[in-house]
């Protein structure tokens, strides 16, 4: 309970007033294109400086919280997600804009956002000791593990066809290693030279989905619409509140799976969200509605990537190992103030330790609160003409993958692939897969080198791969996973003819 | 032969330079763009903010420096487009980390050698120590050289990556202690190695001073020797590894500072290596830098010269044998 | 018409298979052999369910995937051109917020359904363009700051 004694700290004016910049600063920055929550908060550092420690990490912890949830904002109105973990947002988010319920997306997206962020800063708060062990338990052969349950997550990721989800998961796979190998140095694929520095994931990311969404624009001309202009319903909080508390199931799963792979050193970040839509789709009697603009997709992936923000920063604050890129750059934070987290961080400065995570909590329930009196405002984004519409996301697509590493070749790679995709999906693959391969095959390789080198000095790869409890928890839980989608996809089969699954496509378009 | 008279050209170009420095007064005229071959929160990223935090001063360069991040491959992705795609208008410097890009271009398979660059000053040296977990039987050097010769190539340790500075050390402790041992290298740099030692994968590592102190603090391992000719003044009761009885030198020290691209205009370059040193001075940023357990070495533009020279035969030698 | 979207099909999934055949090759005959071993693995999966796709394409059974059809393609042509040039070369070449300025403007002549003969419509184009540019250049350039290439103007 130390954590209240340090609560009036949060609400000095000074500091409130923080906690408010960093709030809204981290919802814009969140919401564009290009800035990951790593960079956002990487950009915020210098401005600490010349604060009080407690001071700068309010600052810190508040953008951090709200631009992760500002990521869905990009994801939901303009289908270009602002991180990996806002992928699984899109799915559902964007079809729901386009049928003109933006503001319900937005309004339940930052509801579940905050029941999640404030379910993981609890932990963070209650159950740091148990949660540090958990954070350590994941050696290279269970994150090999992890990283296959995550691929077998591609297949029933995207309904319309196994063959070419799986086929599109191998493609991004293949593109996460073009370049330099991550662990030898040995050159892959080079065969351009924008390529040979690898393919990195947010241009990538902002090229396989905002491109296509521009070329679909294109492919509309110029007839007038006025037919289709859409009127976009406003939806009142109230009535967000009762579906969000309604839909029990997926924001459980969300916050639950969210939490518990969020932890993870490395992985968990970035697949929490994807693995949440996952597993509600798979035990929703309502599967077929995902992907079509269901609530329920919104709400398990927004209240995962949020609930992932607390215990993501229980290796950093316990035992000073930075899990992921947004906390090795929060550890520059406070490493600049000359305090070292650890032991040291709570016994010795415990107002700032105390400060900061308090902030953390208040910051995930006004980022809900500053959201949902955005959203219906934000939602009528879906208004704006197509015409205008193509021109913004190219031009965001453009700067907003140039300034990841201020790099010409991020853009010609971002457009590259988004004109490959537009194409692609066209007949039938899809982005979400692909993204996920690119993702995970760098965790799957390098996890799977280190641990056969590991396996060679000490034992067998057979043994350190195959056995020990949690090897096989995560082994039959990837078995579990495959059975049961292609037990679905023989089920469903029966039931959809050709012209069912062109219906659907037509409807997504 | 030919270095001499590489040596003889920079000194002529250094001369005709200052002869001819006309149209570059007003340097820098715009922010200045700094180059890191590591993540951002990396120890790497994390000390070239520091050292570069003054850079907008009037007594430095007048002008801010920005951090871009160029990850991957253990350095290798930055320093290739560095040496191949920055502009050599002074606008966009890089930050150097010694021994590895010259371990990595004598290795060979990128477009870089000590000769792509043009160093500017040295900020930094951390030396590589090696680290066991808190709870871990070993308490000195020689229980971990004892046990390797009793399991040869079983005794497990990480590192952050091939042909780094955590390598270069770990090659060094082989051939000095006549073992063999398993070095993991590790895609995540040194944070992810030591995470490997902390949560009990490895037997042991190889990770740099400033980390490993501060893991030490927070109470999850044990220090049991440096890397380096003396001891270090943030840990001076950890003994060498010399002490201990190896023959190792300091060659895997982490030496970690700003340089160019080869083709920038030589009064840039003058003015860089005039003015950079002394931003690097600053109280501020000792403060900081020590606050951060980041150990400071500052040298000039023709005292990295020398070193860089230096490292490059120790290493060719090191690694003639693998 | 019927059977445009599958030749479209055999087409768009031969080049698929094409680059997963060139892929397994590459990771083949590379070497060192340690660094491919991972990327033979995906490319054997890769090579078999593209070939696999491939087939069924040539059968005709490609369920999902609408194509393109004529009037998308005419509509796509133009402004894909203008996209491509204005990413592949002008950004580079003009700079970005001069690139961006005239693409943007370009764009919306091209697919803005008010009429081109008001000259209404023009001043409301330039002005949407110039609205648009300011926020980009506040966010970018000055809250950002990210220094993107400028050539001419700014």
């Amino acid at each position: 309970m130390e954590f209240l004694l340090y609560f009036g700290d949060v609400f000095t004016p000074f500091n409130f007033m923080l906690l408010l910049i960093g709030t809204i600063g981290g919802l814009i920055l969140g919401a564009t294109p290009g800035l990951s929550p790593t960079m956002a908060v990487a950009l915020l550092i210098p401005f600490t400086f010349k604060l009080e420690p407690a001071q700068g990490l309010i600052l810190l912890g508040a953008a951090y919280t709200s631009t992760v949830a500002g990521g869905a904002v990009s994801a939901i109105l303009l289908k270009i997600p602002g991180a990996p973990a806002n992928i699984a947002t899109t799915l559902d988010g964007h079809t729901m804009a386009q049928k003109g319920e933006g503001a319900r997306a937005l309004q339940l997206s930052f509801l579940a956002s905050a029941v999640g962020g404030v379910f993981g800063v609890l932990l963070l708060i209650f159950l740091t000791p148990v949660l540090a062990q958990w954070a350590l338990a994941f050696g290279p052969s269970h994150l090999f593990w992890l990283a296959i349950l995550g691929v077998t997550v591609i297949g029933s990721l995207d309904g319309s066809s196994v063959v070419k989800g799986l086929l599109s998961g191998c493609i991004g796979l293949w593109l996460a290693t073009i370049g330099f190998d991550d662990i030898m140095g040995a050159q892959r694929f080079i065969f351009h030279p924008s390529v040979s520095g690898g393919i990195n994931v947010i241009p990538a990311l902002i090229g396989l989905f905002a491109i296509p969404q521009v070329i679909t624009m294109f492919a509309k001309g110029r007839a007038r619409l006025d037919a289709e202009v859409l009127s976009v319903e406003r939806h009142p909080i109230s009535k967000a509140f009762g579906e969000v508390f309604s839909r029990t199931r997926a924001l459980s799963i969300g916050t639950i799976t969210g939490s518990v792979i969020g932890l993870i050193p490395g992985v968990g970040g970035q697949i929490a969200g994807l693995v949440a839509y996952d597993q509600s789709k798979k035990m929703s009697p309502e599967r077929a509605k995902f992907g079509t603009g269901h609530p329920e997709g919104v709400i398990a992936a927004e209240s995962a990537n949020n609930a992932m923000v607390g215990p993501s920063l229980v290796p950093l604050l316990t035992l000073s190992i930075p899990g992921s890129p947004t906390a090795a750059v929060l550890l520059g934070g406070l490493l600049i103030h000359g305090i070292f987290p650890g032991s040291d961080l709570f016994d010795n400065h415990p107002q700032v330790a105390w400060t900061f995570i308090n902030s953390m909590l208040v910051g995930q329930i006004l980022m809900c609160i500053f959201g949902l009196y955005v959203a219906g405002l934000a939602a009528r984004v879906a208004q704006v003409p197509n015409a205008v519409m193509a021109a913004v996301v190219l031009s965001l697509a453009v700067f907003g993958s140039y300034s990841v590493q201020n790099s010409m070749g991020d853009v010609y790679i971002m457009a590259a692939l988004g004109t490959g995709m537009y194409f692609l999906e066209r007949f039938g693959f899809s982005a979400a897969p692909l993204v996920l391969g690119l993702i995970l095959g760098p965790i799957a390789e390098a996890n799977f080198i280190q641990g056969s080198m590991i396996a060679n000095a000490t034992s067998s790869v057979g043994q350190y791969f195959f056995t020990g409890l949690l090897n096989l928890t995560l082994i039959a839980i990837v078995v579990a996973s495959i059975v049961y989608s292609v037990w679905m996809e023989l089920r469903h089969r029966r039931y959809v003819t050709k012209e069912d699954a062109v219906a659907k496509e037509e409807a997504l378009s | 032969m030919k270095k001499l008279i590489a040596a003889a050209a920079v000194a002529l170009t250094a001369m005709t330079g200052t002869a001819f420095a006309d149209g570059h007064d007003a340097y820098p005229e715009r922010p200045v763009m700094m180059m890191v071959s590591y993540g951002a929160g990396g120890a790497t990223d994390f000390q070239a903010r520091i050292v570069t935090m003054t850079a907008g001063n009037e007594d430095a360069l007048g002008m801010p420096i920005a951090i871009i991040n160029k990850p991957g491959a253990g350095g290798r992705v930055g320093w290739n487009w560095f040496a191949s795609q920055a502009d050599a208008d002074g606008y966009t410097l890089g930050a150097y980390n010694v021994p590895h890009f010259i371990a990595q271009s004598i290795e060979g398979g990128v477009s870089y050698s000590t000769e792509s660059f043009e160093p500017i000053a040295n900020w930094g040296a951390d030396p590589a120590v090696f680290v066991v977990g808190a709870d871990s039987e070993f308490n000195s050097m020689e229980d971990v050289v004892n046990y390797a010769k009793a399991n040869p190539g079983k005794l497990t340790f990480s590192g952050a990556g091939l042909f780094v500075g955590h390598h270069i050390a770990a090659l060094q402790l082989e051939k000095a202690a006549g073992v063999k041992l398993a070095y993991i290298p590790n895609n995540k740099g040194g944070a992810g190695a030591m995470k490997a030692v902390i949560a009990g994968e490895v037997l042991g590592g190889v990770n740099n001073l400033s980390d490993a102190f501060r893991a030490r603090e927070a109470g999850n391992v044990k220090i049991l020797g440096v890397f380096d000719l003396e001891r270090n003044d943030f840990m001076p009761d950890v003994p060498t590894l010399k002490e201990q009885g190896f023959e190792i030198d300091n060659a895997s020290v982490n030496f970690r500072g700003v340089m160019v691209p080869k083709g920038t205009p030589q009064p840039i370059i003058d003015k860089l290596a005039a003015t950079v040193p002394e931003m690097f001075k600053n109280g501020r940023v000792a403060g900081k830098m020590k606050a951060g357990g980041s150990p400071m070495h500052i040298m000039t533009r023709d005292e990295v010269i020398a070193m860089w020279k230096a490292r490059e035969e120790t290493l060719k030698e090191l690694l003639a044998g693998l | 018409m019927t059977d445009l979207p599958r030749s479209q099909h055999i087409i768009a999934s031969g080049l698929v298979a094409v680059v997963g055949v060139w892929v397994a090759y590459v990771s083949y005959t590379q070497e060192p052999a340690a660094a491919f071993l991972f990327p033979r693995i995906i490319s054997t999966v890769f090579v078999v369910l593209a070939l696999w796709t491939f087939g069924k394409a040539l059968m005709g059974k490609s369920k999902v995937g609408a194509g393109l059809s004529r009037g998308a393609m005419i509509n796509i042509l133009p402004g894909l051109v203008v996209a491509l040039i204005y990413i592949f070369w002008a950004a580079k070449a003009l700079g970005f917020y001069t690139a961006t300025t005239a693409t943007f403007f370009i764009l919306l002549s091209l697919y803005d359904p008010a009429p081109h003969s008001e000259m209404r419509s023009w001043i409301k184009r330039a002005l949407i363009t110039a609205g648009f540019l300011a926020v980009m250049y506040g966010l970018f350039a000055q809250l950002l700051n990210v220094f993107t290439p400028r050539e001419i103007f700014f």
